[in-house]
């Protein structure tokens, strides 16, 4: 009976306790097995957080690894309203102390209705650390990154700028957005109870890549340096200055006046933040003659030492009478360059015929684009030949009716500096990512160069060039210890209220290269409408020697011709005289307080003091005649140009048909003699032509 | 009924002795065997879950000094990011310029100031080194 009772009592407990068991087991199934999801939900939503990582835009440099732009990060305040609640004002109070936003701003952005609002961005680091120290529930900080260009206006226009969402809106910033902004990642996140982060996710993956320009930090302050100081000095509304080199097609500055900081873009006028160098159109004046004497060499029509008649000074083209800009008698092709006669020109221009004329207008890239890595090219403006006025082939011919920007002109140039190969102008060097060099693909691709005139026809237009600057127009681009090249330009702008050619507002513009032999730069100098002395070769050639006595030395290159100590002291002593009143900062160099500056200078009639360490170059070669080199083969040319101590250029093979300068020129010692190899047949008939020629 | 005087009762204690030293327990070898596996592998699916709970927990320490490091390392990172940026400011050619024109009187020297020197070959800066190693020993 007793044992009956203890077994039904042990039953019940076991029957409660089985109960009990399958209650928290089937709860436990319920909650594991049929509300899982939702379960797996709630907790996730407790725990984790999945914040969006913007990678840190990538750092653009110069050619020696300098930042010119540069990402830091930085914090920004956000709100959520929802989670603020009823302390809207008391936060709107604090904030607006802390970061100086007006409290009904804040409040009023705090009741907008919105999930999330910002309070502030890019903080600078106190008051992040001031809005972090207040602890408000609902404002948060966020990472972000600002866009910093430590040189502030340096290369602006090349760099471009961004937008407060590191939007590329301008130069490489904007050409290469995709690439130096990186794509944006979310990662998941834990999250305790204290809203404390463990358990963070993976690192960015894909980062914004690195962009090294060819521009050269030291280069493009020289050239905005002489530019500022150029427009100060002319007041010329606009300017240009293009540094290339020529062997390469690589931009070693760009600048453009009026420029602007690209830390604050929005202070700066639209007009100057155009890159001028890339999208203005200007008529190119004398320096397209280049161009008509390039095609009209390379198809053999004329020769340096040959005379046109430059008809006093006016010639008629389809009954039209253009006059020259001075009247000009017999001249040489040489001195039409040299004095820039428009008549000669023109006179050239009508020998070669328009179809042959403008397929090398083309052929030098005018009206297309040149395709380099900027935004906002402009192609130009050359009308097509079939669209060409009878009268066009003169106009086109001096530089008018033909429209070019500053990069197609300095690119053509640099064309004829490098023996005939016309290379795409290019600002990017090469990109990286996690130091890895990425390749360069598109508008980036490095392409080969198009031979547009012959090695030939280039070393000819070389010597014509420097007889410019030696005794033509731009005389005044004469370098001290380099020889220099290059063509002036003065071209009429059109008067909107006339709808004429201005007599006084002109595009004064000077392209050369130095040195002559083997040239390091190529620079264009373009000012737009100087007051006063307003031609190229009185206010953009001495542009160009500035910079490139200050452009060689610093790219190491040698000088090739001697310096006369006189004259440089009583130029520079001039320069400094003129220019120190109004240049101030821009003024490279000034010599008026220079302590060891001899005191010859006052005393012109005592003899020259012997100055010590003042001998820089010494004028090894002197005047050498060429030889006439046709008919003989390359060992004998090689054999002969080393003997003489000049250097050959080679083309082609067998025996020497063309040479440039032709025999009995005079050159310097180490001058670069090109020479065309061809069949034997070639060759004698062009030693016979050059016999009959002589007869 | 007449009421009966009660007798106390005698009571007699007997000692039973019984003598268990002789019985020996007897040891199932397998059972033993089979009890000494079970504890074993209790003990190990018990340690196993201590590890377990441990690891867990030391997961979650980790990754909360693995957050910190992290933060410091950001912070480092933004702070070498200012330096760089201090250095690039720095490092302005018109700072510079302006530096060396206006506060210390430097003047770019007149071309006839610069003397060209060919650069001495490989070979030359080799002897040179050379000998100059040489006297100091």
């Amino acid at each position: 009976m007793q044992e009956e009772k203890v077994h039904v009592r042990l039953l019940i407990v076991a029957g409660v306790a089985l109960l009990w068991m399958t209650a928290v087991f089937g709860r436990l199934g319920y909650l594991q097995l049929v509300r899982h999801s939702d379960y797996l939900v709630r907790a996730q939503r407790q725990q984790q957080r999945t914040i969006e990582i913007t990678p840190r835009r990538g750092a653009i440099y110069d050619r020696n690894m300098h930042p010119l732009a540069m990402s830091v990060p930085v914090q920004s305040a956000f709100a959520v309203p929802s989670e603020i609640g009823d302390n809207k004002a008391m936060a709107a109070r604090l904030l607006s102390g802390v970061l100086g936003i007006p409290r009904d701003v804040l409040e009023t952005r705090f009741d907008s209705g919105s999930s999330f609002v910002w309070v502030s961005r890019k903080l600078p680091p106190d008051k992040a650390e001031a809005v972090r120290a207040l602890n408000l529930k609902g404002i948060y900080l966020q990472a972000e990154n600002q866009r910093y260009y430590p040189k502030r206006d340096l290369a602006s226009h090349v760099l471009g700028f961004v937008d407060l969402d590191e939007k590329g809106l301008g130069g490489i910033e904007h050409e290469l957005d995709s690439s130096i902004r990186g794509k944006s990642e979310k990662i998941v996140v834990m999250a305790d109870a204290k809203q404390r982060w463990f358990d963070g996710g993976a690192a960015q993956k894909d980062q914004g890549a690195n962009v090294v320009l060819t521009i050269d930090e030291k280069i493009q302050y020289i050239a905005e340096r002489e530019l500022a100081a150029a427009i100060a000095k002319t007041r010329a509304l606009a300017g240009t200055v293009i540094v290339q080199n020529p062997s390469n097609g690589a931009i070693l500055a760009l600048a453009n006046w009026p420029k602007f900081n690209p830390n604050s873009p929005n202070d700066a006028k639209t007009e100057a933040r155009m890159d001028r160098a890339v999208s203005a159109i200007y008529e190119p004046g004398s320096t397209f003659k280049l161009i008509t004497m390039a095609a009209a060499f390379d198809q053999n029509l004329i020769r340096p030492e040959e005379v046109f008649d430059c008809e006093n000074g006016a010639v008629y083209v389809a009954g039209h009478r253009i006059r020259d800009h001075k009247s000009f008698g017999l001249l040489t092709v040489s001195d039409i360059l040299a004095k820039s006669s428009d008549v000669g020109a023109i006179k050239i221009a009508l020998r070669m015929g328009a179809p042959k004329f403008y397929e090398y207008i083309r052929g030098f890239g005018f009206g297309q684009q040149t395709g380099v890595d900027l935004p906002g090219e402009s192609k130009g403006l050359l009308h097509r030949l079939e669209n060409w006025s009878p009268i066009s082939i003169g106009s086109v011919s001096m530089g008018q009716e033909v429209g070019v920007t500053p990069l197609q002109l300095v690119t053509a140039v640099s064309s004829i500096a490098n023996g005939g190969l016309l290379h795409k102008p290019h600002v990017v060097a090469e990109m990286r990512r996690n130091d890895q060099a990425l390749p360069l693909t598109g508008a980036l691709a490095p392409s080969e160069p198009k031979e547009v005139i012959r090695p030939e026809t280039a070393a000819t237009l070389r010597r014509l060039m420097e007889g410019v600057v030696l005794n033509g127009t731009g005389k005044l681009a004469r370098l001290d210890g380099w020889t220099a090249a290059g063509k002036t330009g003065s071209a009429q702008k059109i008067d909107p209220a006339t709808g004429r050619y201005s007599p006084t507002q002109l595009i004064a513009s000077f392209t050369g290269f130095a040195p002559i032999n083997d040239p390091a730069v190529t620079i264009l100098v373009s000012l737009d409408s100087p007051v006063g002395q307003h031609e190229g070769g009185q206010v953009a050639a001495p542009v160009f020697k500035r910079i490139a006595e200050q452009v060689l030395p610093y790219l190491d290159v040698r000088r090739d011709v001697p310096l006369n100590p006189k004259l440089i002291q009583a130029s520079y002593k001039h320069q400094a005289a003129e220019e120190s009143a109004t240049l101030e900062d821009f003024t490279p160099v000034d010599f008026a307080g220079l302590p060891d500056e001899p005191p010859a200078q006052e005393k012109s009639d005592q003899p020259e003091p012997v100055q010590p360490a003042v001998t820089v170059a010494l004028d090894e070669g002197g005047d050498i005649a060429v030889p006439d080199f046709r008919g003989k083969t390359m060992r004998d040319v090689t054999e002969m140009c080393l003997g003489l101590g000049l250097e050959p250029v080679l083309v082609g093979s067998g025996l020497a048909v063309e040479q440039a300068p032709t025999g009995g020129a005079s050159v310097r010692h180490g001058a670069k003699i090109t020479l065309r190899f061809g069949l034997a047949e070639e060759a004698v008939k062009a030693m016979k032509t050059n016999t009959n020629r002589r007869r | 009924m007449a009421r009966r005087k009660s007798v106390p009762m005698r009571e007699f204690r007997t000692v039973k002795r019984i003598d268990n030293s002789r019985l020996v327990r007897h040891m199932e070898p397998a059972k033993q065997k089979n009890l000494f596996k079970t504890a074993g592998l209790g003990g190990l699916v018990a340690v196993f879950f201590l590890f377990y709970i441990f690891q867990h927990f030391r997961c979650i320490d980790l990754s909360f000094a693995l957050e910190d490091l992290k933060a410091q390392q950001a912070k480092a990172a933004a702070l070498n990011s200012e330096l760089k940026l201090e250095i690039a400011n720095l490092r302005d050619p018109m700072r510079i310029d302006v530096i060396a024109r206006r506060q210390l009187g430097l003047t770019q020297p007149l071309p006839i100031q610069v003397r060209e020197y060919e650069a001495p070959s490989g070979m030359q800066v080799a002897a040179v080194r050379f000998n100059r190693r040489t006297r100091g020993q």
